[in-house]
């Protein structure tokens, strides 16, 4: 019952989207409001019937109600409550109707908070939300249906994925990556009405962008930290990024996405880069498609399950009409966009920007091309070969080190031109951070040239960073008296967007320091110990206290006590343990981290024996890795802050108020980053 | 510990209910008999750093895209003791590689070779990087000559 009213309101959805669709673009083509208004409000009547389907599935799933096909492909009566609500993301069908539930979540906030906006941008960014969504409401109805009656009905089902289940970050990790990788088709609804609206030449597409970009970057930033905690605590290997596919498929996105938030501001200084910024924005939407396709089909693991299912045609079909589509508009439009500006010097933050945005794109490229690159040699070699860590690790080095490089000089350089003292009183004084933190890489023993440059480069951005934020407090401090944490929220808050930026760099700074400190310091052994017998990785031991084992309503676990011994001290405990859950052949690992400041002890069970005399155990000693989570956090902070460009009435009439005598810096607190 | 089938969970599951370790019905991969605390000499880790290097390059083949080094699956164990024993036997890595890439094929390489066809995977990402660098370079340069000395756009 519940499966065909679901069914029902997504069949309506179909039919819904569609004529909102098509009276929308008709309506803004023959001039008639009422009927745009129409096809706003189909945008509202989506969102109504989306969410109620979503509903019903989690009542279903809840409820065991197993004549529901996802329900009886995910669910049992053993999982708990709490995982069997978050398998609603835990297989294919489910994880579409929850992309079509934010994608219609975001459409109607688009929609609802620009509805009276004059002019065609609106309107035709929503018909192309609309589009969209007529995709997934189609994937819903046909090859994805999750609410496929089943017959006859099973008692119970085999539930989640053991890996899905297995921890918390499940619950977290795949929601935001929804909110990052579906916000950004809000942007390109945004570019796509830009170019249909005629509106492509002002930069007023950029500005109402911007707000959801910065959301959506957000969300992704936060989705691809979640997924490395997740992968860290749950899959036993002790490391956190393995350029899977899958990780790259989220990975892409948020590079070009990058790239925008940055030539976005050159075309609002300097009215350029307009093309490349169209380029930019339908490049983030496709290759979230693109991920979501190649990740979803099969295809990567095996060419042949390509044909198992038809959803990859479905999705290969919608990227092809994507791409033509885009660019037929793209070269439709492009002689609209003429470079209006120009450059006042080579030497200035708009050219490091550049650079930037080619670093990125290179990046992008790099992981695209290694990525595709097994299809691409079996389709034309019929070789198989694989694309793995060494490889993307090698590649992408040399452009993590130098996009390291431009964080510092893009924020000391100013906009317009730097004089050559200018750029010596700049350039120069991070180097001293750079020195110091490579001679402290040298001194502890990294070796590797990449990553004692990772390790100064990160000291050189550091550096040109806090000093923004120092100078302009200094400004503040001398100009208006201010004590210096009012000095500091008044200058974030008088340009949240440039101050919310380079707290976003120095989130990417912890970020980077934590994967270099913990790939080129980490430390491993495995040794098979018996009760009271101590392994000693890196100067840290641990000795096992006992073998163990519980049953759990789903599952078993066989637990291994390892206690951190100190000076022959126990300082901590940890509990590796294995989940055996009936349905799953082999046991998942489930390691356990104590972590603290200045790095993890990893310990992971991967044997035991039989009557509890000895476990093989798996110790792993990497120093920063929680600086990477904490890094992550601190990027989605300097996304918040940046969300709102200003905060206009409160500072600039101070500003007015008190002017600032001869400093030798203007105030960095008025105008854009 | 790969080996645990339907059977072997169940009887497991049994056994923990018994919350007794004496009782855990699974079978063990490969404790010896006496052991005492392990200890290593310099000349096994280095083995072990030398084998680390080499698994990690070479492709676990029943998981999703890990190497032998990171899988914690029975097959990637008893490569690496392979992997392990022919680099104590006195054979180079990229013999040992070899002798991998014979028996898988060139799939089991993490990291693809550089001859042939493979080219373009290496080269392509320069090309883009060699090329975006000189168009930057003509760009920025007329888009500067175009505007010196006008308008000089206000800082901040």
């Amino acid at each position: 019952m519940t499966g065909l009213l679901a069914h029902d309101a997504l069949m309506v959805s179909v039919v819904v989207v569609l004529v909102g669709a098509v009276l929308g673009s008709l309506g803004i083509r023959g001039g008639r409001a009422d009927w745009v208004q129409i096809a706003f409000g189909t945008v509202y009547a989506n969102f109504v019937l989306v969410s109620l389907a979503t509903g019903a599935m989690i009542y279903a799933l809840v409820t065991h109600d197993f004549s529901i096909s996802y329900v009886a492909q995910v669910g049992s009566r053993e999982t708990p409550l709490f995982y069997t609500v978050i398998s609603l993301w835990g297989a294919l069908e489910g994880s579409i109707l929850f992309w079509a539930w934010v994608l219609g979540a975001y459409s109607t906030a688009v929609v609802w908070l620009n509805r009276k906006r004059a002019g065609n941008l609106v309107p035709w960014a929503s018909v192309t939300l609309l589009v969209v969504a007529l995709f997934f409401a189609i994937l819903l109805v046909g090859p994805a249906n999750p609410f496929k009656p089943v017959f006859p009905v099973p008692a119970d089902g085999p539930g989640p994925n053991p890996l899905l289940q297995n921890h918390i970050l499940m619950a977290v990790h795949p929601p935001l990556l929804y909110l990052g990788y579906v916000g950004m088709t809000v942007p390109f609804a945004f570019a796509v009405g830009a170019m249909f609206s005629g509106e492509v030449a002002s930069d007023d597409w950029i500005r109402i962008t911007r707000p959801y970009l910065m959301v959506a970057w957000g969300f992704l930033s936060a989705a691809i930290i979640a997924g490395m905690w997740w992968s860290y605590e749950v899959l036993g290997w002790g490391g956190y990024w393995a350029w899977d596919p899958v990780e790259n498929a989220s990975f892409m996105p948020w590079l070009v996405a990058t790239a925008f938030l940055h030539s976005a501001m050159v075309q609002e200084r300097r009215g350029m880069l307009k093309l490349w910024n169209l380029n930019l924005m339908v490049g983030t939407f496709v290759l979230t498609i693109l991920g979501t396709f190649l990740t979803r089909s099969g295809i990567l693991s095996s060419v042949h399950a390509f044909t198992e299912g038809p959803i990859g045609y479905y999705f290969l079909v919608f990227i092809a009409i994507v791409l033509v589509a885009a660019l037929v508009m793209v070269a439709g439009v492009s002689d609209k966009l003429h470079t209006t500006g120009h450059f006042d010097s080579p030497t200035s933050r708009e050219t490091a920007f550049l650079l930037n945005n080619l670093f990125l794109t290179a990046f992008m490229f790099t992981v695209l091309v290694g990525t595709l690159y097994p299809l691409l040699a079996e389709a034309l070699r019929g070789v198989k070969v694989s694309v793995g860590e060494p490889f993307f690790n090698k590649m992408t080095l040399p452009l993590i080190v130098s996009l390291l490089f431009l964080m510092g000089v893009g924020p000391a350089l100013p906009w317009g031109s730097a004089t050559k003292a200018e750029m010596k009183a700049k350039l120069l004084p991070p180097f001293s951070a750079a020195a110091v933190m490579a001679a402290i890489a040298l001194a502890v023993g990294a070796r590797n040239p990449y990553a004692v440059l990772a390790y100064a480069f990160v000291g050189y951005a550091a550096f040109a960073n806090l000093r923004e934020y120092w100078i302009g407090m200094k400004a503040r401090h001398a100009a208006h008296g201010e004590s210096w944490p009012v000095a500091l929220a008044r200058l974030v808050g008088g340009n949240r967007r440039r101050y919310g930026g380079y707290v976003a760099h120095l989130g990417v700074l912890l970020v980077a320091l934590g994967i270099a400190a913990s790939e080129s310091f980490r430390a491993e052994r495995e040794a098979t110990l018996a009760p009271g017998q101590t392994i000693t990785v890196a100067g840290h031991t641990a000795r096992l206290k006992e073998v163990w084992g519980r049953e759990e309503p789903q599952r078993a676990v066989i637990g291994a006590t390892m206690e951190v011994v100190q000076n022959g001290k126990v300082v901590a405990t940890a509990d590796p343990r294995m989940n055996f859950y009936p349905t799953q052949s082999a046991p998942v690992p489930t390691p356990q981290v104590i972590s603290s400041i200045g790095g993890d002890l990893y310990f992971n069970l991967m044997a035991f024996d039989q009557n509890g005399s000895h476990a093989t155990v798996k110790l792993i000693v990497q120093p920063l890795v929680p600086w990477i989570w904490f890094g992550g956090g601190v990027v989605v902070l300097g996304a918040i802050i940046g969300i709102f460009p200003k905060r206009r009435r409160r500072t600039a009439p101070a500003a007015v108020r008190h002017p600032v005598p001869a400093v030798a810096v203007p105030l960095p607190s008025e105008g854009e980053a | 510990m790969r080996r645990f089938r339907g059977t072997l969970a169940g009887a497991l599951l049994a056994a923990a209910a018994a919350a007794a370790p004496a009782a855990l019905g699974a079978q063990q991969a490969r404790v010896d008999t006496a052991l005492p605390t392990p200890q290593l000499t310099p000349a096994d880790s280095a083995l072990d750093a030398q084998t680390a290097a080499v698994a990690s390059q070479l492709r676990c083949p029943v998981c999703q895209g890990e190497s032998i080094q990171d899988s914690p699956s029975e097959l990637a164990m008893q490569m690496r003791d392979v992997v392990k024993e022919q680099l104590r036997a006195g054979k180079t890595p990229a013999e040992v590689k070899a002798y991998f890439v014979s028996k898988y094929g060139e799939w089991i390489l993490l990291e693809p070779t550089t001859h042939g066809f493979n080219k373009v995977l290496y080269a392509a990402p320069y090309v883009l990087l060699l090329g975006g660098l000189g168009l930057i370079f003509v760009a920025v340069k007329r888009w500067s000559a175009n505007g010196t000395g006008q308008e000089r756009s206000e800082q901040e």
